[in-house]
């Protein structure tokens, strides 16, 4: 029996991976027992005793790694932990920098390296896109307002407006555009991105690469239906072949380690690159539903066991996203208030 | 593979791409006329089908076809 520790499981309207991550584990050939490591006792997944075993609360990200490290040991020393699979942006610098010190205390992970990692910033794009031959929208990097003039005017509206890593908007006019641009030095600093809008098909891919230029399986989807938070409702699998070789590519040419989501866009034949996320995406139990269980084969190179490679999919195999609800006892939030374990 | 080619087609008339993810449906009339483009047929043979198949004057058949093919154009599959 395998304890591993997941986390992002906020199945809530704007859901985190952790609930699709859990799902494949407990449907893999692997005895695994999931742990869920929250951040608020509200989050969904730790009543959801059938896939979250057990859940700890976690001390924020912004609290440091001492903290998490700390909370992580106390976890392995009481309850056993083998490995852990984080699924959250806020998370994952943590996670990267100290890889090495939870491989010490036998805590595994499979995750890029901090190299990799930075390769997910929208200024990165450019030379990734580049490498693997696909291509991105006109893109300028800018750090004022003039600045921020500039670009609007070379590029013309409407625009996006992104920040580094995070936050993305589409502004029609300058006002807008000054606005999102104000809205994102607020939040996130500089510099802003200011980038020319493709319309075309939206397209993504999820895998995991090995780390020697390989990978454990990949799958294509389009996004059929987003709720008007931009999150997938239903999709379908799509087998495009120059997204999945720019993907292979990617994963060749940068050694990439670990889950990743990659968004494209495809537009007259051309495949344009829009962001790289470092994780699963909260859609993942698709790939593990059409025979691909991406999670699981993480869990497996994490731990040092012989993984898959096959990701041979059907194109047409359709993903529905629904809501449901249950009932406990209120005995469970106040363990996992008071205790912060339940 | 031309993009035709690549389209799964049942026969009510649910087209998929499996290229895009997009799907699409038609009526038996530009069922009729995918399946003839996709076996290569002319569009003087396709013509002939129509007006055997669903008995209409060449004119109607012939605005039927262009109709259709500018569809197809303005999707991106022909």
């Amino acid at each position: 029996m395998y304890k591993v520790a997941v986390s992002g499981i906020n199945a809530v309207d704007n859901p985190g991976p952790g609930i699709g991550i859990a799902k494949s584990l407990k449907e893999s050939d692997l005895e695994v027992m999931v742990l869920g490591l929250a951040y608020d006792a509200m989050e969904p997944g730790i009543y959801m005793k059938w896939l979250i075993d057990k859940s700890y609360i976690m001390p924020y990200p912004s609290k440091g790694e001492n903290l998490l490290i700390e909370r992580l040991l106390y976890i392995k020393n009481n309850f056993g932990l083998d490995a852990v699979i984080p699924a959250l942006d806020a998370e994952l610098p943590l996670f990267i920098k100290n890889a090495s010190l939870l491989e010490n205390y036998e805590i595994k992970t499979f995750l890029p390296t901090n190299d990799q990692f930075k390769l997910r910033g929208k200024d990165k794009l450019p030379e990734v896109a580049d490498k693997i031959g696909v291509k991105i929208p006109k893109t300028k990097v800018i750090t004022s307002y003039e600045e921020l003039i500039e670009a609007t005017e070379k590029l013309g509206f409407p625009v996006m407006i992104k920040g580094l890593f995070y936050k993305a908007y589409k502004a029609y006019n300058i006002s807008q555009a000054t606005s999102y641009f104000n809205s994102i030095v607020e939040e996130w600093g500089y510099p802003v991105i200011v980038q020319e809008v493709i319309s075309g098909e939206e397209i993504n891919v999820v895998g995991v690469g090995d780390g020697k230029g390989g990978h454990f399986g990949l799958l294509g989807i389009k996004k059929l239906w987003i709720t008007s938070l931009g999150k997938i409702w239903t999709g379908v699998t799509i087998k495009n072949e120059k997204l999945l070789s720019a993907t292979e590519k990617f994963i060749s040419e940068f050694h990439w380690k670990g889950a990743f989501e990659f968004e494209c866009i495809t537009k007259d034949n051309e495949i344009y690159l829009i962001e790289i996320n470092p994780r699963f995406p909260a859609w993942v139990y698709f790939a593990t539903g059409v025979g691909i269980n991406l999670p699981a084969r993480l869990l497996k190179a994490a731990l040092g066991l012989e993984v898959e490679r096959d990701w041979n999919y059907e194109p047409g195999k359709f993903y529905i996203r629904f809501t449901d609800d249950f009932v406990t006892d209120i005995s469970e939030f106040q363990k996992i208030t008071l205790k912060g374990e339940c | 593979m031309s993009k035709l080619n690549r389209l799964a087609i049942n026969e009510e008339g649910f087209i998929f791409d499996p290229d895009t993810g997009n799907s699409f449906t038609v009526n038996q009339t530009g069922l009729l006329i995918i399946k003839a483009l996709k076996e290569n047929k002319t569009e003087k043979e396709i013509l002939e089908l129509l007006k055997e198949e669903f008995e209409v004057e060449e004119k109607e058949a012939q605005r039927d076809l262009i109709d259709f093919m500018e569809q197809l154009k303005l999707y991106g599959l022909l």
